[in-house]
């Protein structure tokens, strides 16, 4: 067994226990064990990097570490094995360093819930299927990590089990999840019926053999794959359970719905970018899909007042991009962004988090205002993540996006469409993110009777990691394409063209100053603005009506049409035909009127009778 | 051996009567005490089973009525190893259930202990008569529990359950007698051993006729689409321990029929069926799913729900492949276990609450967090979570259903039936579980399971970790009979004369 199987098993340890004894022990205690067994991970993670760096570059892929063997029918076998090469060791130091970040302002963000250690165990719970979904060595533990991820988002965001909303919020997003998974699970079929394995190794080693580009089949799988990708990482049109998921605690929200799961389904892409490469009709859907998930959610976060649901349009949106990035074929430039978005969106949530904390709850921006002064660390670590979301020069998200746009032009795939796309979105993510900004930290406050305070210290450390992280996190970047190389046996090209660059930067801070412009100078303008397109606000206000268009077409008539089954089909269809079917052999019988005395021997007799008849039919035909 | 599994539950019933009713004790004693024996043996024979072995192991023949030829012949073969299994456990869960029955508790026990040995009995027979004794044996202590024992309109149901299965095992009876008659022409043998009629070729139009006489009982026993009507009122109106049996392990003696007999014996009548049968599994996959997201009340909805995976089981078997069969095998035990665990949770619900309707129960998981935990992961277990037992089996189920010979023509829209019916099975599980468990509770004083209730749902947890981690033990034992099934060569000619060549 080799050791990086302890990456998965700290957490998962951690959740088995905390589940058990997580009500018998000191909360001190249950936070400990919660924080210091993704901790531990993280260490583990650690060694199998400096492992495969040891290593020459061509030798760290295709590490394939068996456990035991799973199944094994005639034509089927399956091993319960993990895959540690630098993809998937890459996810895992994002996975369990963020992590254990999250964790860490868990302790303090959660410390009054009665609950406590029952929301360590299923954040535990969370990073162990993440590490499942990102460590299988093959498509059917892919599956069951999928699945667990789903599963562990759907607890996280019904944490508040007494709510309502949380509850349905949950229930949607797991079912829209299991939608995914079944894309997933037919992908898998169809790809063991083409390679005879479901293992990526032999997969991807026979994939070039077996297809041509955009042969039926792999444009099958591809698709039926994305089903899964979409789904996980909310993009158009299986999105809408990502901003309702904004009903769990703000660490779920910074961890599952921002910096991990989410982006599990850039991370499918890049696993099976062999199986992409040989059907670039897909390519091309992926790319026009994510740019316009990017640019429509977008529009939608720049009219939410909800600090939380802004910042989850973002995501949703900054995932857009990393589709574009995967479909243009750029994978590393994806996980890079994938990385830097990690960090700085993580960041935003916590900040926001810190905020919501302060103000016991709250997280309508309009009752939010001139925090700056009263939480300085909060207001500037925000202000970090909100410049690295925005893309300004030198911060994180500068280098990942940046990246991402110049190569929607430049590359094979890329046109001005999609570049011109790409930099509109970016100005919106710097407007709707400093609009939030300045509604929450700038002027003067407008809940005066509220009594706001600086995060404790357990609150405030993860900020100041994650807000280093955002900021200087950018010069990881040559370093990750280097590193990534090998996965994806393709030189990055490094496009460089000023006027492009320069364009897109305006754009950028144009967002910014126009943001300024509305907010900061009173209320005034931004009425006129909201009057003078009442219909176009109004749209976006309601999400292109995009849930009551959903459950007008699908959830209400599936309801329908169970209660109709059951009615008409089953009470007054089926089981009436039966009786009357029962009530005419009693006629008959009663009519001949031999068999009177007793119900069941009248039916046995007809029967036996029926019987005879049959089988003499039966014999001598 | 394979008769003591048979004989101890069997004696026991019979010695229960002759125990006096008030002496509860005795009562008790005698119905645990064999229960458990009969797991104990089941055991037994599970640990010393030749998986190697595609052949039926621990024979036992005794002449019985000599000339018919009629023998008592019983073995154990991969196909139905783990449905021994699986009963003989679901008869401790059920007897330890209805301990707690106050109305006539010695005849009740008597009448589970009957059902349990029948039910045994039709796994283990191979001789044809034999195991159409054991088939109507299951039906008498039904009738009897649910008609005495049962809730609601129980001598409806009762009616019902009794009229649908005795058509349909009617009609096995006459394909049974017609299936030796057929082997009688051939060879001059009266022989009732399944094990050489299998080997018996008949001719393609006589197969369709006897096919489908096999086909009604084993369907109408499932119960398929759209037989299944007697399902929702026989399994509301049942008490929980008999459902147990009933849905846990007399529920997957039709399917077991359908592999045993249908398509060993009739291999070109399922292939001109498969097809149909398919699509009939398949709709009442959805169809059940479907009703079951209508339901209110909880023991209906679980109901609804079996029919829905009763389903998959017979779409795996009719995919006639490896992956297809040993996907649906696993999924009889899965289902065996995870619908007989739902059941002793609506009952835990409905015992304390007084109550199984979703618009009155709400927030249990404030007040009872053990119940909240087993009932999250059989919940689990029962939509097919990746990771749990049940996604094995559905896994393997649709995998064969999408590579099927039989079923290529349909196979994308067929698993694309079975894909909306794990949908489904999320919206009615969380329906279901959320609708009993969380938002505001009504009360504060409820209590969490005890110890023993916990002891009941407890091997059910461990068995859905354990199939979910590492099924390959259990698909093992299965495989190589499996793969004989598949492989059966017809070696006795019906028209011995015109086919010279092959005597």
């Amino acid at each position: 067994m080799s050791s990086s199987w302890l990456i998965l098993l700290f957490p998962l340890a951690g959740f088995i226990f905390l589940s058990w004894y997580g009500e018998r022990i000191s909360k001190t205690l249950a936070g400990w064990i919660g924080c210091g067994v993704v901790g531990a991970s993280f260490i583990t993670s650690l060694v199998a990097l400096s492992d495969l760096l040891f290593l020459p570059a061509e030798e760290r892929v295709g590490r394939v570490h068996v456990l035991y063997q799973w199944i094994s029918t005639a034509s089927f076998k399956l091993d319960l094995a993990i895959l540690v090469d630098p993809l998937s060791v890459f996810m895992f130091l994002i996975v369990t360093g963020v992590g254990f970040v999250i964790h860490v302002y868990s302790v303090g963000y959660m410390h009054d819930d009665p609950e406590y250690s029952r929301f360590f165990a299923y954040l535990n719970l969370f990073i162990f299927s993440m590490l499942v979904l990102v460590a299988a060595a093959d498509f059917f533990f892919l599956i069951v990590g999928w699945a667990l991820v789903g599963l562990a988002s759907y607890l996280l965001i019904g944490f508040w089990r007494e709510k309502t909303s949380a509850v349905l919020a949950a229930r949607k997003a797991f079912i829209m999840n299991v939608i995914g998974d079944v894309g997933m699970v037919i992908a898998a079929f169809a790809i063991f019926e083409s390679f005879g394995t479901l293992s990526f190794v032999d997969v991807f080693a026979a994939a070039p053999g077996t297809f041509r580009p955009n042969d039926d089949q792999i444009l099958l799988i591809t698709l039926l794959l994305l089903v899964g990708a979409f789904a996980k990482s909310a993009q158009l049109p299986l999105h809408t359970w990502l901003p309702d998921a904004m009903e769990g605690p703000t660490p779920v929200s910074a961890l599952i719905h921002a910096a991990t799961m989410v982006t599990a389904g850039v991370y499918l892409i890049a696993r099976c970018h062999v199986l992409y490469e040989l059907a670039p009709y897909t390519m091309y859907f992926i790319a026009g899909v994510g740019i316009l998930t990017a640019v429509f959610a977008g529009t939608m976060g720049m009219v939410q007042y909800d600090i939380k649901r802004v910042i989850a349009y973002s995501t949703m949106s900054q995932l857009g991009y990393m589709f574009l990035a995967m479909g243009l074929g750029v994978y590393s430039l994806g996980m890079f962004h994938l990385m830097t978005h990690a960090f700085f969106k993580a960041l935003l949530f916590l900040a926001a988090g810190s905020v919501i904390h302060a103000l016991d709850g709250e997280q309508d921006i309009r009752k939010m205002g001139g925090l700056q002064k009263i939480m300085p660390l909060t207001h500037a670590t925000f202000l970090i993540g909100a410049l690295a979301l925005a893309g300004f020069p030198l911060t994180s998200g500068y280098f990942s996006k940046e990246a991402i746009i110049l190569s929607s032009y430049h590359e094979d795939m890329g046109n001005f469409v999609f570049w011109a796309i790409a930099v509109l979105t970016a100005g919106m993510t710097a407007f709707y993110i400093f609009r939030v900004y300045f509604y929450t930290f700038a002027g003067k406050t407008r809940s005066p009777e509220a009594h706001p305070h600086e995060s404790p210290p357990m609150m405030v450390l993860p900020l100041l990691i994650l807000a280093t992280l955002a900021l200087g996190g950018g010069v990881l970047g040559p370093w990750v394409h280097e590193f990534l190389g090998p996965v994806f046996g393709r030189e990055v090209h490094h496009h460089h063209d000023g006027g492009l660059e320069t364009i897109a930067l305006l754009v950028g801070i144009g967002g910014i100053v126009t943001a300024a412009l509305l907010y900061l100078t009173g209320k005034k303008r931004m009425e006129l603005i909201k009057e003078a397109f009442a219909p176009l606000y109004d749209l976006l206000f309601h999400k292109y009506y995009i849930d009551e268009i959903y459950d007008l077409l699908i959830v209400k008539p599936t309801k329908a049409i169970g209660a109709f089954l059951e009615e008409k089909v089953e009470k007054q269809g089926i089981d009436f035909a039966v009786d009357q079917i029962g009530i005419q052999v009693k006629e008959v019988s009663r009519g001949i009127g031999v068999w009177q005395s007793g119900r069941v021997r009248t039916y046995a007799l007809n029967m036996i009778a029926g019987m005879v008849i049959i089988l003499l039919f039966v014999v001598f035909l | 051996m394979l008769s003591l599994i048979i004989l101890i539950p069997l004696v026991a019933a019979l010695l229960l009567i002759f125990v006096s009713r008030d002496n509860t004790s005795l009562v008790k004693t005698i119905a645990i005490g064999a229960a458990s024996a009969t797991l104990a043996v089941s055991l037994w024979m599970l640990a010393s089973f030749d998986m190697g072995n595609p052949q039926m192991q621990f024979v036992q023949s005794l002449h019985w009525v000599p000339a018919l030829h009629i023998n008592y012949l019983v073995g154990v073969d991969g196909i139905s190893l783990w449905m021994v299994v699986l009963t003989a456990f679901l008869g401790v869960i059920s007897i330890l259930l209805s301990l707690k029955q106050e109305k006539s508790l010695r005849n009740f026990v008597a009448l589970m202990l009957a059902l349990e040995a029948g039910t045994l009995g039709v796994f283990l027979a191979l001789d044809t008569i034999l195991f159409y004794v054991f088939w109507e044996l299951m039906l008498v202590p039904t009738y009897f529990i649910i008609g005495i024992w049962g809730e609601g309109r129980r001598v409806y149901a009762t009616m019902k359950f009794v009229i649908y299965t005795l058509v349909g095992s009617l009609l096995m009876l006459v394909a049974i007698l017609s299936l030796t008659m057929v082997h009688y022409g051939a060879t001059h043998d009266v022989t009732f051993d399944l094990r050489i009629l299998t080997h018996t070729h008949i001719d393609p139009s006589m197969q369709i006729w006897m096919f489908l006489f096999f086909f009604v009982a084993f369907a109408i026993k499932i119960p398929v689409f759209p037989l299944h009507s007697w399902l929702p009122h026989a399994y509301v109106a049942c008490p929980i321990p008999a459902l147990i049996l009933l849905t846990g392990a007399m529920s997957k003696t039709g399917a077991y029929g359908f592999l045993r007999f249908c398509l060993p014996l009739f291999p070109d009548a399922v292939e001109s069926m498969a097809l149909v049968i398919g699509l009939m599994a398949a709709t009442g996959m959805i169809y059940g799913a479907w009703i079951a997201i209508a339901q209110k009340d909880i023991k209906a909805l679980v109901a609804y729900s079996s029919i829905s995976h009763l389903g998959f089981i017979v779409l795996g078997i009719f995919a006639r492949n490896e992956e297809g069969i040993e996907g649906s095998i696993l999924q009889m035990l899965n289902h065996g276990i995870i619908a007989s665990a739902l059941f002793i949770i609506v009952g835990i619900i409905e015992m304390r609450m007084g109550t199984r309707n979703l618009s009155e129960l709400r927030g249990l998981s404030k007040t009872m967090p053990i119940l909240y935990g087993t009932f999250m992961l059989v919940m689990l277990a029962a939509l097919g979570l990746p990771g749990l037992n049940g996604f094995v089996g559905e896994f393997l189920i649709l995998m064969g259903v999408w590579t099927s010979h039989l079923l290529s023509d349909l196979s994308g829209i067929l698993v694309l039936m079975g894909g909306l019916s794990i949908v489904f099975a999320s919206i009615y599980m969380l329906y279901m579980f959320q609708g009993t468990m969380q938002e505001k509770p009504n009360s504060e004083n409820v209590s969490d399971i005890d110890s023993g209730e916990f002891k009941l749902l407890l091997p059910a947890c461990l068995l859905i970790l354990l199939i979910g981690l590492y099924p390959k033990p259990f698909i093992d034992r299965v495989s190589p009979s499996v793969g004989s099934l598949l492989h059966l060569e017809k070696t006795v000619n019906l028209d011995a004369g015109k086919d010279s060549d092959q005597h």
